[in-house]
């Protein structure tokens, strides 16, 4: 068959929702990269200004503007995979003639090293051969823990239809259309304390009632699926392993909050778990579960997924909608918020992977059950996504309030043999790190707060005794620096400003090094527009929080590079 | 705008111990404007929608944990605001040396554009402290950009995106967007080129609204040897019907550029290539300095004195009077010369004459 | 302009009909440009897909000079769908119902075979006007420079009188005015038929009171236009005195018209320059430019607004005023002895009944919309907001009239011509400024793709394009601006004088030549200069 023509390209994607990025992802498999011709097209057929276009195009890491470079495999040297030998599988690829480039963290590192070739996924080891296979299952709870999203995932056949509904899949939804009012959903979202398990924790039978309540329409649900933080791979696992759950919990936030179109918007990174949400949605569209009349009520709902392409500032809520709506991913101003202002500026709800499935099993087994599932009077759970120098990494759903120290040694098994826990982070990498002396804290906000960082997605990445705290805060700030979008001077420079100054670039005197380092943090934290420039400094304020005397020797010592 | 809507309770909010009333609608900064605060900006265009990216615009509101740029945040009713507490104007400082610190220069001749001096007034402001936040410099500029109006020195630039969105919002041209992100964002046309193979008008806004001088106005820049104060003289423009006001540039009885007048009621701010840079035929060589009268032996046209070249017109015009009467004489006024020129000249041909035999160009 | 500019951010419909706006007038486009980005429509009828045409959500590329029938179609179907402002029409119009019955037969399919577009499009379009809670009417040359110039304002005043789109906020019948005092000279009596104020020159009142100010007796009837005075050059016009124009260049007919000019007895010319038409005078006399004269001059929304002389003018230039009040004396009249900008425009002041509520030190700090009746007023930016000035709006019942000249075998092709953005008319400033060569170094006409692989052209070649009174040379560029059958030049550039070729026809009520409107054969030629050929 011919490759398709431009016009016919464009055809099908013009009158369709969110069209920037599909048609972008059509044109750039078809020829490998984005010519100034295929620009052209899209910018014609989508009523586009070209010079916005082409902007928009550089911002993601995805798109090459050259033949013949998107098909190079991509290896991850984010922080978990650079421990785990990064530069050794790069090495390994150039060895067989590949010439692989650098991409940041793709969300694999219960299973490093993962490398991004020929749409899809492989990991391997340094040495060993690259493979394929599905993403690492949640490892098993210790006993007698109860989980929430997890519960059903380990089940064989969870992914299709069948297999979720044979486990009671969709019965919350039917129960929901058929006795409860969307005012009554909200309700017991309201009282089971649900919050928002993309990090910023906000209740999210609020956020839906806002959404109800706002005037204008249609009303979407976002589902933000662009789960770039470091660290963090449990929404991978989540949507892998139980789409349905996802859609479920999608279904029955457009039901409560009177929407009628949803959205994933899924980071590219994970090309395999795009053809999962497909195949579930097309099930879901087969059996009347989603598209007119859900299950024969006066309900519709229709979800279409959208595939990110490569820009950590796009799970900023804000970020994800102007990308969606193919403009510059740059975050909005807020006020006016998503829930009144949100996709094409009309009322959304934009909820994270996690609570979305964590909401069919809270409508099915009350309210009361989900809050019962934290510890200490904290309200649920929250899947962490351990990675790093533990003996067995992976996700792991925990009652909120769990101890680290608890996780990491009873549910992880501990450091390596031979080694220490030194530090680990939140947060993926946005909370930066507790140093082992902090490993009394108790996983939740206010514990975590107390001590300069928090819990967020629930990444948590462990560093033993053997490793560079500085050089691993360099590596991480030069993430931020890369992934700052550039739209506000604190982040743009500050994230450049801080990365700088953990290579040797900076002042060479221990004290003029601090203070221009602690001037640079709080003014971040303070004045930066979003939580990528506001997290970053919490890296550097951690190390010189934990690790002073390392750093001094550092200066003393020379950086080296 | 500050007497507008004086009827009716209005909703105040608190600005520095000061109770305030606003319009709905009101930005905390417009607020604060309209009463004379002079909150610090770098990204901040009157007529553009707030954008909120230096951040040096950023005021406290109680209850509110972090700062708020206060260029993107409506006032509400209530509001407790402090706009110059000691925290507040430290991280300001902090910005204007971060911003310092990626830019080659930050003191540039006016004549750069409208906005040029705003960055390094903050630098005098905040007495920002030189050296500070030393590290990699952002931009790339243009030199091979040869274009005769529009400097491109994006060493200097500071990434406010000031000029992308007057392009965008006030012109609607969208001949320039952001590249790439964070520090190696790039101001650039379509597949990174040159202006004139853009859509680029050459109308010159980018110019007046960049605060750095990154973006200059090269005509005008040509003429900074020209010695003298610069002096500014409020004026229309001469081209089409749209009338837009312009302040003249000028030193000694040289123009030495334009600006657009942002309160010029036709155009608001706004001008095209015509107006912001076609004024120098004023200067030409070619402009007639005396009159001209036709030599009655060559056939030649001759400089003459305004005496002989009245009398020569006169007379002229006298004798046909004399021999075809006074309908055998014809006016044409100017449609580009002011009121006063085509007011005279029909009385010239209404008093003078007695007839109506006067018209202007508007029919070509 | 009937309404103001800023009136250009209100409407929801914008039908914008012979105006290349985004060149000619770019700064007021841009207030369009914002009305489309905050959801407002726009309609562009042109010939040619002008760059606003690339903004519209309706473009219309009628035929050259088919604007009447596509405008009575428009009416047609807004009446048909039920979409006429009735109650406007009953309160505020005359003749309604008589046009309601002159449109009846006027079908979208009549319309469409005359000006070459789809029917289906018309329909849209007189739809989306016709919808429109505020529809705004915009136009420029392509409107006025036709035979049927006339009929083409009227046809557009008839749709706005249809569905009472007069007088409120975002609506009117707004013509742009080209140059920066067209409406000034006109406001200020510059035309036959006028008295400063546009008092009728027939009017005896206005006579009276004239006779009065000036002191002596005028005509009572009104004087001939300037395309007459051309015509009758050398024959009952036996001298002209001209102020900044270059009118060999920018009127139609170029041989003619230095014809006409050499056959004067005596010719007088105020310029800047020594133009083409300065080159033929007895007497040039220099005068100043702008940013070195004070005086007033009013746009095209009617704002009277101050000029200011930020240097001095060279050498012995004057003020224009200046120059004519002193040849005024040396004609050994009496009442010229102005001595300042400001005398002379509060003598205009006190004889107009626009002006009359200003004065140069009003005008000194500020600037106001005429109608300024008494010096309390604040000026009027929008007109016909309680009722038109003669009372009601009246419907006009015109009718197509093909163009002076029409396509033939020996002329098979339509030239239109008009301005580019870099470029003021024929460039006496523009060309004189630095830099804007970079942008518009010469001229080329726009031919589309299609026609230039038929005609055997080439793009970037040389064409040779022939009217009955002439033919020049020219480069080719082929693009798909120009439809079909059309192509398109400008008359900015001395050596490809387009105006030696345009100039078939004249609007017998106002004159104004039909610029845009010239049937022409269009050859390859081999390389060389541009020029007018043998």
């Amino acid at each position: 068959m011919p490759a398709p023509a431009n016009d016919e390209l464009v055809a099908r994607w013009k009158n369709r929702p969110a069209p920037l990025l599909p048609l972008l992802h059509e044109f750039h498999e078809r020829d490998g990269h984005l010519s100034e011709e295929a620009l052209q097209a899209v910018a014609d057929g989508l009523d586009m200004p070209i010079a916005e276009l082409f902007g928009t195009v550089t911002f993601y890491h995805h798109f090459s503007r050259e033949p013949g470079c998107g098909g190079r495999p991509r290896f991850c040297n984010g922080p978990v995979c650079r421990l785990a030998g990064a530069d050794e599988v790069a090495a390994d690829l150039r060895a067989a003639g590949h010439d692989p480039a650098p991409m940041p963290c793709p969300g694999r590192c219960d299973e490093p090293v993962p490398v991004l070739h020929g749409g899809g996924v492989l990991t391997g080891r340094p040495g060993g051969a690259l493979q394929s296979g599905p993403s690492p299952l949640p490892p098993e709870p210790p006993e007698g823990v109860r989980e929430c999203v997890f519960a059903g995932i380990r089940e064989a056949g969870r992914a299709s239809l069948e297999g979720y509904r044979s486990q009671g899949g969709y019965e919350a939804l039917a129960k929901a259309l058929r006795d409860m009012s969307p005012g009554d959903v909200i309700r017991e979202i309201d009282q089971s304390g649900l919050a928002g398990r993309g990090g910023a924790g906000f209740p999210t039978g609020r956020k839906w009632r806002a959404v109800r309540e706002a005037p204008g329409g249609p009303k979407t649900i976002v589902c933000n699926a662009d789960e770039g933080e470091p660290g963090c791979f449990k929404d991978r696992a989540l949507m892998d392993h139980d789409p349905h759950a996802l859609l479920e919990g999608m279904l029955l936030a457009g039901y409560a909050t009177g929407a009628e179109r949803g959205l994933v918007y899924l980071r590219y990174e994970y090309p395999e778990t795009f053809g999962v949400l497909e195949a579930a949605v097309a099930e879901a569209e087969g059996a009347g579960l989603l598209g007119g009349r859900v299950l024969d009520t006066e309900f519709s709902f229709g979800i279409v997924v959208r595939r990110g392409a490569g820009a950590y500032i796009c799970g900023e809520e804000t970020s994800l909608l102007n990308s969606l709506e193919g403009r510059h991913p740059f975050p909005r101003n807020r006020p006016p918020f998503p829930v009144t202002h949100g996709y094409e500026n009309l009322p959304t709800a934009v909820n994270n992977v996690e609570t979305l499935a964590s909401v069919p099993p809270i409508l099915a087994q009350g309210p009361d059950w989900y809050r019962g599932l934290g510890c200490d009077g904290h309200a649920g759970t929250k899947v962490l996504s351990v990675s790093g120098d533990v003996r067995r990494p992976g996700n792991y759903e925990a009652p909120i309030g769990l101890p680290l120290a608890e996780l990491l040694h009873d549910w992880c098994g501990g450091p390596p043999p031979g080694r220490r826990f030194r530090a680990a982070t939140m947060a993926g990498l946005s909370g930066g790190f507790l140093g082992e002396r902090d490993f009394g804290a108790t996983l939740d906000e206010p514990s975590l707060r107390a001590r300069g960082s928090f819990l967020g997605a629930g990444g948590i990445i462990v560093f033993d005794d053997s490793r560079d705290m500085v050089a691993a805060t360099h590596n991480a700030m030069e993430f931020f620096a890369e992934e700052s979008c550039g739209k506000c001077f604190p982040c743009r420079i500050g994230t450049q400003r801080l990365a700088e100054r953990l290579n040797g670039e900076g002042p060479s005197g221990f004290d003029e090094w601090v203070d221009e380092v602690a001037d640079l943090n709080e003014t971040m934290k303070e004045t930066s527009a979003c939580g990528l420039g506001q997290a970053a400094p919490l890296l550097t304020e951690s190390l010189l929080r934990y690790f002073p005397e390392e750093l001094r020797r550092r200066m003393e010592e020379g950086w080296g590079t | 705008m500050g007497d507008m809507k004086r009827n009716g309770a209005r909703a105040t909010l608190v600005l520095d111990g000061e109770r305030l009333a606003f319009a709905e609608g009101e930005t905390i900064y417009e607020v604060a404007d309209r009463h004379g605060r002079d909150i610090p900006a770098l990204c901040y265009d009157p007529r553009l929608e707030p954008f909120g990216g230096c951040r040096l615009c950023v005021v406290e509101v109680e209850g509110q944990r972090n700062p708020v740029a206060s260029c993107a945040t409506r006032a509400e009713a209530g509001m407790v605001v402090r706009s110059r507490t000691a925290r507040l104007e430290e991280r300001r400082r902090t910005l204007v040396e971060m911003v310092a610190s990626e830019n080659r220069d930050a003191r540039v001749d006016p004549l750069h554009g409208y906005a040029s001096q705003e960055m390094g007034a903050l630098l005098d402001r905040y007495d920002a402290r030189p050296g500070r936040f030393r590290g990699a410099r952002s931009g790339q500029s243009r030199i091979d950009d040869d274009n005769p109006f529009i400097g491109r020195d994006y060493d200097n630039c500071i990434s406010c995106y000031r000029c992308v969105r007057v392009c965008a919002e006030q012109e609607g041209d969208y001949a320039i967007s952001v590249a790439n992100r964070g520090f190696s964002t790039q101001i650039v046309t379509e597949f990174d080129g040159l202006l004139k193979d853009s859509a680029c008008t050459f109308c010159g806004q980018c110019v007046q609204t960049c605060p750095t001088g990154a973006l200059a106005d090269l005509k005008a820049l040509a003429n900074r040897d020209v010695p003298g104060e610069t002096k500014t003289t409020r004026t229309i423009c001469t081209y089409c019907g749209v009338g837009c006001s312009v302040d003249v540039m000028s030193r000694g009885d040289k123009i030495v550029g334009v600006l657009p007048a942002m309160d010029g009621p036709a155009n608001e701010g706004a001008l095209c290539v015509k107006g912001q840079f076609a004024y120098d035929f004023v200067h030409h060589r070619d402009r007639l300095a005396t009159p001209f009268v036709r030599d009655r032996e060559t056939g030649e046209l001759r400089p003459a004195s305004w005496d002989k070249a009245l009398d020569r017109a006169a007379e002229g015009l006298g004798k046909v009077v004399a021999e075809h009467g006074r309908h055998a004489v014809y006016g044409v006024a100017s449609g580009r010369a002011p009121h006063e020129a085509a007011y005279m000249m029909q009385r010239f041909i209404r008093a003078g004459l007695g007839t109506n035999h006067i018209d202007n160009c508007s029919r070509a | 302009m009937s309404n103001p500019l800023a009136d250009m951010e209100k409407a929801d419909v914008m039908f914008c009909i012979g105006t290349n706006m985004t060149e000619c007038h770019p700064v007021a486009a841009t207030r369009l440009k914002k009305a489309i980005a905050r959801g407002a429509r726009m309609i562009v009828a042109d010939p040619r897909r002008v760059p606003l045409a690339d903004l519209a959500h309706v473009h219309l590329p009628i035929r050259v000079g088919s604007d009447v029938p596509l405008l009575l179609a428009m009416a047609h179907v807004i009446v048909r769908d039920g979409l006429a402002d009735e109650k406007f029409m009953a309160e505020r119009t005359r003749g309604g119902e008589a046009f309601l019955r002159h449109v009846e037969p006027l079908t979208c399919e009549w319309a469409s075979e005359i000006c070459e577009v789809p029917a289906r499009d018309i329909e849209a379009a007189a739809q989306m006007y016709g919808r429109a809670s505020r529809g705004a009417i915009y136009y420029t040359l392509g409107i006025t420079e036709h035979i049927c110039g006339v009929d083409n304002v009227r046809s557009l005043c008839n749709l706005a009188l249809l569905t009472g789109n007069f007088g409120r906020e975002g609506t009117g019948v707004n013509p742009m005015r080209g140059q920066n005092n067209i409406q000034g000279a006109g406001d200020s009596g510059a035309i036959p038929n006028n008295y400063p104020g546009f008092q009728p020159v027939v009017d005896p009142a206005a006579q009276a009171k004239f006779r009065q100010a000036y002191g002596r007796e005028t005509d009572l009837e009104e004087g001939m236009t300037k395309v007459t005075a051309l015509e009758l050059a050398g024959d009952r016009i036996r001298a002209m005195i001209v102020d900044g124009e270059n009118t060999v260049v920018s009127d139609p007919d170029r041989n003619h018209c230095e014809h006409a000019l050499k056959s004067l007895d005596f010719l007088v010319v105020i310029d800047l320059f020594m133009t083409e038409t300065a080159q033929m005078a007895d007497v040039v006399f220099p005068a100043t430019a702008w940013a070195e004269t004070d005086g007033v001059c009013a746009n095209t929304e009617r704002r009277v607004q101050r000029l200011r002389a930020a240097v001095p003018p060279p050498g012995e230039a004057k003020p224009d005023w200046w120059i004519v009040s002193r040849l005024a004396e040396r004609m050994g009249w009496e009442g010229f002895g102005f001595q300042s900008a400001k005398e002379v425009f509060n003598e205009l002041c006190r004889l107009s009944p626009t002006y009359q509520g200003l004065d140069w030190d009003r005008i000194e700090h500020g600037e106001y919309h005429w109608p300024v009746p008494h010096a309390d007023h604040p000026g009027t930016p929008r007109l016909h907001e309680g009722e038109f000035e003669n009372g009601r709006g009246i419907f006009s019942l015109t009718e197509y009239r093909d163009p002076a000249e029409t396509i033939s075998d020996e002329y098979p092709v339509w030239l239109t011509t008009g301005r580019r953005l870099p470029s003021y008319h024929t460039r006496t400033q523009t060309g004189r400024s630095a830099g804007i060569d970079y942008l518009a170094a010469e001229e080329a006409l726009e031919v589309h793709p299609a026609d230039v692989a038929g005609w055997g052209l080439e793009d970037g070649g040389w064409a040779e394009m022939r009217s009955p009174r002439g033919n020049v040379r020219i480069k080719v560029r082929a693009t798909d601006r120009s439809p079909m059958g059309t192509v398109f030049a400008s008359f900015s550039f001395d050596d490809v004088p387009v105006n030696v070729l345009t100039g078939g026809g004249y609007d017998p009520a106002t004159l104004t030549a039909e610029l845009k409107v010239c049937p022409v054969a269009v050859h390859p030629a081999a390389a060389g200069e541009p020029g007018t050929g043998g």
